[in-house]
């Protein structure tokens, strides 16, 4: 395959899907039961909103557990990664002391047992989060050094009412995306370490979370209800919830149907009858279901990729197609700690050159048919958001093999050119400080995920790009797990093993959500043995860039430090910045709505918001 | 027989047990682990080394298999980590509708292709089997994924007549409350069953015409129905058993195109997506019982030999 460029693309906001409800056709109906398409082999299989690294798929988070456990705040509503503050259990917070002293004060919600959401909920959650804190239970946004290591204490002044009194000053914004965004206040009717102990109460002295152990026990025992799917409902545990909808039934096949929790305190309340999601076994399900049953099967479906060419066809039974997308961009690493392409990857020029040979646009209008936005950088374009700022909008290595080219030529390379494998011939300038690089070929492996088709197609058009200047990739594909697992942390003081350190290039063909850390900084991605730096990447001034946007104060100056921050990843591209596709993360996809349903809105972290939908007649 | 029968069994526990050693050494070749794989990208070294202490995974290798044949025979096939059930959950709720899937379209194609089979050796070389061969190599030459396109495309989408996924109910009873939405997952995977058995019968039912005590049995002036019936069926079902038992071990696996196309949660697509999530447990306990009912289907058909002939011993 060949493609064409013609410069960078736009990214302007109306191409992401609109910031209102999406208009619906025919006279609102009271009632009636939505149906939302699960992804294959997705369905959400994790009830306890405490969700472990091991449940931490956003299935649990937007398609189960917060549709019934609301978290404190909110964000993503209205295609915009911003916070909701009306989906939010908890008021604005407040910052003082040098942005050190966080004070969080709660609405007056109620749980569907008569108790109050107060900050004893916020304690209970806390004290499971302080006890599971360095195991494999932690929860899944854990990150050593931040939250909860990086509060020095808690205050519980009374029912509405937490402080939060931290180590040193934060950025409030980051603080309220990436770090109070961890809490779902759980009922205290949860506190308990088997299902035969009395229900608890507001009042109830001497409950077992209090202390560490009797937290862990009591983690122990809720979350072995939670892997146990087949007693979802009905529970006397989980149907205690504060958020709009209470779960009917689960099947054993993952469907899962909601009801309308009529005690709901927030605003919407749900209008639908029902809500359900339902389980489906590949993309040819998805569009079968979409096409034989119509809009009345289907409200929502996450369409692949593939069945572009029948869109039309879908659109003419009743459905509206929208490129909604989440927020997160896609990438795809290259091993910075391999001990023979390490010091070439590691080179800037180098990384910059095999940028010049993606094809954003051309891939984006030929591969995604429209239905992706261009990444340049690690902070999201699309959807429209307030944290990416202009010079991201420019893409600053646009596609041209002969600009690789003479990159490459300049550093010591030779024989760049079609039919060549180029051959470095002049290690001080191909990879300083290396001399075994002299006489290296640039002739590597990028392995990427099978099965989808986007995937196969972009990584063929790179391989072709790359052999235009010398750059011979071998493609490889293996599932998406072995993929991911595949590209280990190699970089400086980490322990890959050299058997594990041996990958080149692996491209599991997404990237990253930011989700449930909401706030695009990278401190989870680009700090040297963050969970996600799979490349291995450890720069200084990426460092300290990085920390500013955590500590930088409020306005202006924190502004100027995410700006500082994406500018130097988007110039420096630590990875290799891909298109990010539309639909749900990781699966590029285009939403379609029924033209029967209204009120439906994006939210950019894949999270559902049944409860502002209703059916039309 | 007796004796027989135990000898096939202890062979059987053999082939068993190697099945297993080889999908259990499989979990250990993953890279970077499996505890990357199970507890995601985002896990610090700590926590892999007290997930692998947790999970036994940092034991010897050998001590890991011990533990799980030990739990196997006491009927712990374990549990998923992607689905938060136990893998025999898995196995005992999906096993019940895929042998209602795949077992009704087994019986449908035998049941179709016996007469078919011996009605085109009866009329060799005449339009009706020219017929019955070209359907047969149509159907046999085109994959169950693209019949089953084809039967959606006409009889779901452009005229209507029937669903064009299964019913999603999760049990056999609330499956068959919308039968409907069984017949094209039926149909797709009895056409496909169905070509294989009828060229079977057909070669066997000629092979049987053409023996000597057909021509006895027309000599002494039996009824062409009662030859066919009672002569030429009972001796050609011989091969046909064989494929019928070979076919067993496809009520867990080969309906995995047929479950990925008609939106049927089985057990073929509980194992595919357990290969490609590194779901190991339930890759394991589908792969024994595959094993055992492989074991299972070949005695089966051993032992319907010596009913259906009865010059064969054990």
């Amino acid at each position: 395959m060949v493609l064409t460029s013609t410069g960078s693309a736009d990214a302007s906001g109306p191409l992401y899907g609109p910031t209102t409800p999406l208009p619906a056709v025919g006279t609102k109906i009271s009632g009636g039961t939505a149906y939302v398409l699960e992804q294959p082999g997705s369905a959400p299989n994790y009830i306890f909103p405490y969700v472990n690294p091991q449940n931490c798929g956003f299935q649990n988070f937007g398609m189960m557990f917060w549709l019934m456990y609301r978290p404190l705040y909110w964000f993503g509503n209205n295609n915009s990664p911003a916070i909701d503050p009306s989906y939010s259990i908890g008021q604005p917070p407040t910052f003082a002391d040098g942005d050190k002293t966080v004070t969080v004060t709660l609405k007056d919600w109620k749980w569907s047992d008569g108790e109050t959401v107060n900050s004893r909920d916020v304690e209970f959650w806390m004290n499971i989060y302080k006890a599971e804190v360095g195991t494999p239970d932690a929860y899944c946004d854990y990150t050593p050094g931040y939250f909860p290591d990086n509060v020095a204490s808690i205050d519980y002044p009374n029912s509405s009412t937490v402080v939060f009194h931290l180590k040193k000053g934060y950025n409030p914004t980051w603080f309220i995306y990436n770090e109070l965004s961890q809490i779902t206040p759980i009922p205290i009717a949860w506190d308990r370490t088997s299902l035969s102990q009395p229900v608890p109460t507001a009042t109830t002295a001497n409950l077992p979370d209090t202390t560490p152990a009797g937290a862990k026990a009591v983690y122990n025992f809720l979350n072995g209800l939670a892997k146990n799917t087949a007693d979802y409902a009905p529970s006397t545990i989980w149907s205690v919830v504060d958020g709009p909808w209470t779960l009917q039934s689960y099947t054993s096949t993952g469907q899962a149907t909601f009801v309308p929790n009529p005690d709901y305190s927030g605003s919407p309340k749900p209008t639908l009858s029902k809500y359900e999601e339902l389980p489906t076994s590949s993309g040819q399900a998805i569009l079968d279901l979409a096409r034989s049953g119509g809009p009345s099967a289907a409200s929502v479906v996450n369409l692949p990729d593939q069945y572009l060419p029948q869109l039309n066809s879908l659109k003419s039974e009743g459905y509206q197609a929208t490129n909604f997308t989440t927020f997160s961009f896609a990438f795809f690493p290259l091993n910075l700690g391999n001990p023979t392409f390490g010091p070439v990857f590691r080179q800037l020029y180098f990384r910059q050159a095999f940028q010049h040979l993606v094809d954003q646009p051309g891939w984006i209008e030929k591969i995604f048919g429209g239905y992706a936005a261009p990444t340049y950088g690690p902070v999201p374009l699309a959807p429209q958001n307030s944290f990416a700022d202009s010079t991201e909008t420019k893409n600053p290595y646009v596609f041209s093999t002969s600009d690789a080219a003479n990159l490459l030529k300049s550093h010591g390379w030779s024989d760049v050119g079609p039919g060549d494998t180029a051959t470095c011939v002049n290690w001080k300038l191909c990879a300083p400080g290396d001399p075994k690089a002299q006489g290296l070929k640039l002739a590597f492996n990028l392995d990427y995920q099978s099965g989808v088709v986007t995937t196969a197609e972009e990584v063929a058009d790179l391989k072709s790009q790359a052999g235009k200047v010398g750059i011979n990739l071998e493609l490889t594909s293996h599932p998406f797990v072995t993929v991911i697992s595949s590209a280990v942390d190699c970089g400086p003081g980490t322990t890959g093993t050299a058997a594990q350190c041996k990958w080149t290039a692996e491209d599991w063909g997404a990237g990253w959500i930011y989700a449930p850390d909401f706030l695009p900084t990278g401190e989870s991605i680009f700090l040297p043995g963050a969970g996600a730096n799979f490349e291995g990447y450890s720069d200084p001034k990426a460092t300290a860039l990085t920390e500013a946007t955590l500590t930088a104060p409020s306005g202006a100056a924190g502004t100027a430090a995410l700006d500082a921050y994406q500018n130097y990843m988007e110039q420096q591209v630590p990875v290799v910045y891909i298109p990010t596709a539309t639909g749900n993360v990781g699966q590029g996809n285009i939403v379609l709505t029924s033209t029967h349903l209204g009120g439906f809105t994006n939210n950019v972290f894949s999270n559902m918001t049944p409860e502002t939908w209703y059916l039309t007649k | 027989m007796t004796g027989y029968i135990i000898r096939r069994l202890g062979q059987a526990i053999v082939v068993i047990l190697g099945v297993t050693m080889i999908a259990f050494l499989m979990e250990h070749l993953l890279p970077g682990g499996i505890a990357r794989a199970i507890i995601g990208t985002r896990a610090t070294p700590e926590q892999i080394a007290l997930f692998n202490k947790a999970n036994g995974f940092d034991s010897p290798i050998w001590y890991q298999y011990w533990v799980f044949l030990d739990h196997l025979v006491h009927g712990n096939l374990g549990f998923s980590y992607k689905q938060n059930r136990s893998v025999d959950s898995i196995i005992w709720n999906d096993l019940p509708r895929d042998v209602m899937l795949v077992g009704t379209s087994l019986v449908l194609a035998v049941l179709i292709a016996l007469p078919v089979g011996v009605a085109q050796a009866v009329r060799r070389n005449h339009a009706l089997d020219y017929a019955g061969t070209a359907v047969s190599f149509v159907l046999y030459s085109m994959p169950s994924y693209a019949l089953g396109l084809i039967l959606i495309a006409l009889l779901a989408i452009k005229f209507k007549v029937f669903p064009a996924v299964a019913p999603q109910g999760a049990t056999v009873g609330a499956m068959l409350s919308h039968p409907s939405g069984l017949v094209l997952p039926v149909m797709t995977l009895t056409l496909v069953t169905y070509a294989l058995f009828a060229r079977y019968m057909r070669s066997s039912a000629i092979d049987s015409l053409a023996q000597d005590y057909i021509k006895t049995a027309r000599a002494k002036g039996l009824s062409e129905r009662l030859i066919l019936w009672r002569h030429v069926l009972r001796n050609s079902l011989v091969p046909v058993t064989t494929l019928v038992g070979l076919s067993l071990p496809a009520v867990l696996t080969a309906g995995l195109v047929i479950e990925q196309l008609f939106n049927f949660q089985g057990l073929g697509l509980e194992y595919f997506n357990a290969a490609t999530n590194y779901d190991f447990p339930v890759m394991v306990g589908i792969t024994v019982l595959i094993g055992l009912v492989t074991a299972l289907g070949n005695l089966f058909a051993d032992l319907t030999y010596a009913v259906l002939d009865p010059r064969v011993r054990y």
